[in-house]
């Protein structure tokens, strides 16, 4: 594996990040909303707002409901403490996996349908570079914007939510083992299922907006899990959090099985250069 | 340097690459001529090990294109006929790349030098979307220079550039050859650029290498007898020209004569001259072009 050359393509790519506006604008626009504006407000709702009264009382019914199944152990006072916990520490959480999904499948798509469409991957399949080393500056490019958002997003939500939030709880939120492993597992693993995903249907599409559309199918299991969570039917726990990312390690390996068939210059060649 | 043998290649159920066998020495410049789709593109592509072979083998310097592709690319510099660059950066930025893909010593200086060369520098730091097809070919044929590589593959590096650019790019061809003793193959559609440039030809026809050699083996075969265009004051009527020379108006004050052998024209000349003035002789039936023509007959008549 030659680093000199995965970090050249690396840099290249995330260089033109910020010369393509589709790609930059997620990545600054979906994290502000999502993973700041979104949890903050519903920090200053829960705060400052008779949540009793939200959705004609079936707010109410739901944060019951949720009690049963154990919402941080039954132990909150009030209602706005639970609305406040039930929207940071499960509603959010699917929500905030999109940012760094989507960002990655943007970036993967556009990246390698670009090369295609400029006919550059031809110079670069001409120059002395292995597929292998080139999959992985691709998959790097990608992931380091994209995680990176989703960090500094996070960071600036902490921030936010606990200037918030700390008078009422008297202890910090979006802290222990269930943000560690959200962010230190799951993230990452999902953030990489979706740069695979959109490797393999780039190298089947020939255009940027048929490429996200068929690699958009990777987020549709976070909206079951946004569904799952405002339902109350699925209840992202720790161990359920190990779980899921331990599925995606799985489904990565398959994936990256399936893109180890192109790692052939000559088939890649044949099929992505006319 | 390049040995191909019996190469063959099919795509998709069709023949491209038919049993084809050539070799290339060391520091010559190859013109590889055909039509389009004869399988110039190809034949690149497989010395370069982008795409195997089906059958026969191939090898640079002794380095097996299938097996060691990466050692090949590394040493050869290739121009393709799209230019292959980064529209979104500049001509800077672009070569900056591609130095350190190719892992050049020294890239700022080479750089510099070379964007000096193809006479870039001033334009160095705009986005290429925005150059001319000319700049963006002086461009490509910068960056397949710039490590240095034995060998150069230029398919129709010539496109879109004015006549200057096409004198200078060829002279740096030619100098770099000289110098360096670069091997080059060069694909081209304009044929009289390629005549004072090339040492030898491939002739390229739906797969096949169906003749190759220098000019003058290729004239001796293809041209047998001698067409010459001569500017003089002699008339095709004229009694004292033999009519074995065939002589024929060509307007404006020349004539065609065909002679049996270039060994004949002194003595053509001599009899011209005897009684008459001439100004110019031109051979028009020995160019690169006709001979191309007539390979290309030859093969599709047999």
């Amino acid at each position: 594996m030659n680093n000199r050359v995965v970090r050249a393509i690396a840099v290249k790519d995330m260089t033109s990040i910020w010369r393509t506006s589709k790609v930059w604008l997620g990545l600054v626009i979906l994290p502000l909303l999502l993973g700041v504006i979104f949890p903050t407000a519903m920090a200053a709702a829960g705060r400052w707002m008779d949540i009793s009264t939200l959705s004609g009382g079936r707010l109410n019914e739901l944060l019951k409901q949720l009690q049963g199944v154990e919402l941080s152990g039954g132990s909150l006072s009030t209602l706005n403490h639970q609305f406040i916990d039930y929207m940071l520490n499960y509603m959010f959480i699917p929500i905030f996996m999109l940012i760094p999904v989507i960002n990655a499948m943007m970036i993967a798509v556009n990246s390698f349908i670009s090369e295609k469409e400029r006919r550059t991957l031809e110079s670069l399949l001409f120059a002395p570079i292995e597929v292998k080393e080139l999959f992985l500056a691709k998959l790097l490019a990608a992931f380091i914007p994209a995680y990176g958002s989703a960090l500094c997003s996070f960071v600036l939500c902490s921030i936010s939510v606990n200037l918030i939030v700390y008078p009422m709880f008297g202890s910090l939120m979006l802290v222990g083992a269930k943000w560690l492993l959200i962010m230190l597992w799951v993230i990452p693993v999902f953030t990489i299922t979706a740069i695979l995903c959109s490797v393999l249907v780039s190298a089947r599409v020939r255009s940027f907006q048929e490429g996200q559309q068929v690699a958009g199918i990777i987020v549709l299991p976070i909206i079951g899990l946004i569904v799952g969570q405002s339902s109350g039917a699925v209840v992202l726990s720790p161990l359920l959090l190990a779980l899921l990312g331990a599925v995606l390690l799985v489904i990565n390996v398959v994936l990256l099985l399936l893109i180890a068939r192109m790692n052939d210059r000559d088939v890649l060649f044949e099929r992505q250069v006319h | 340097m390049i040995r191909l043998e019996e190469v063959s290649k099919s795509l998709g159920g069709k023949t491209i690459i038919d049993r084809v066998s050539f070799t290339v020495p060391q520091g010559e410049i190859v013109g590889l001529l055909g039509p389009n789709g004869a399988g110039k593109t190809t034949i690149v592509r497989l010395i370069q090990g982008v795409i195997s072979q089906d059958g026969g083998s191939i090898s640079v310097d002794g380095k097996d294109a299938r097996l060691q592709g990466n050692a090949i690319r590394q040493m050869s510099g290739v121009v393709t006929e799209s230019a292959g660059l980064y529209p979104d950066m500049t001509a800077e930025e672009n070569l900056r790349f591609f130095a350190r893909i190719y892992g050049v010593e020294k890239e700022r200086e080479r750089i510099g030098s070379l964007l000096r060369q193809v006479g870039l520098t001033e334009a160095k730091d705009r986005r290429i979307g925005g150059y001319s097809t000319g700049m963006k070919k002086r461009l490509a044929i910068a960056k397949a220079l710039l490590h240095r590589p034995r060998l150069l593959f230029l398919d129709e590096p010539t496109n879109g550039l004015d006549p200057d650019g096409i004198r200078e790019i060829l002279t740096y061809l030619e100098q770099m050859n000289r110098e360096e003793g670069t091997t080059t193959i060069l694909c081209s559609h304009v044929l009289h650029q390629l005549e004072n440039v090339c040492d030898s030809y491939l002739f390229l026809e739906q797969g096949r290498i169906i003749e190759q050699g220098n000019l003058a083996e290729l004239e001796g075969k293809y041209a047998a007898s001698v067409v010459l265009h001569v500017e003089t004051g002699a008339t095709s009527n004229d009694a004292r020209l033999p009519s074995a020379y065939r002589p024929r108006a060509v307007g404006d004050g020349r004539l065609e004569l065909t002679l049996p052998g270039r060994d004949q024209i002194p003595e053509l000349l001599r009899l011209l001259l005897s009684y008459t003035w001439v100004h110019s002789v031109q051979i028009v039936n020995r160019s690169l072009e006709s001979i191309y023509f007539e390979v290309r007959r030859t093969y599709n008549e047999q």
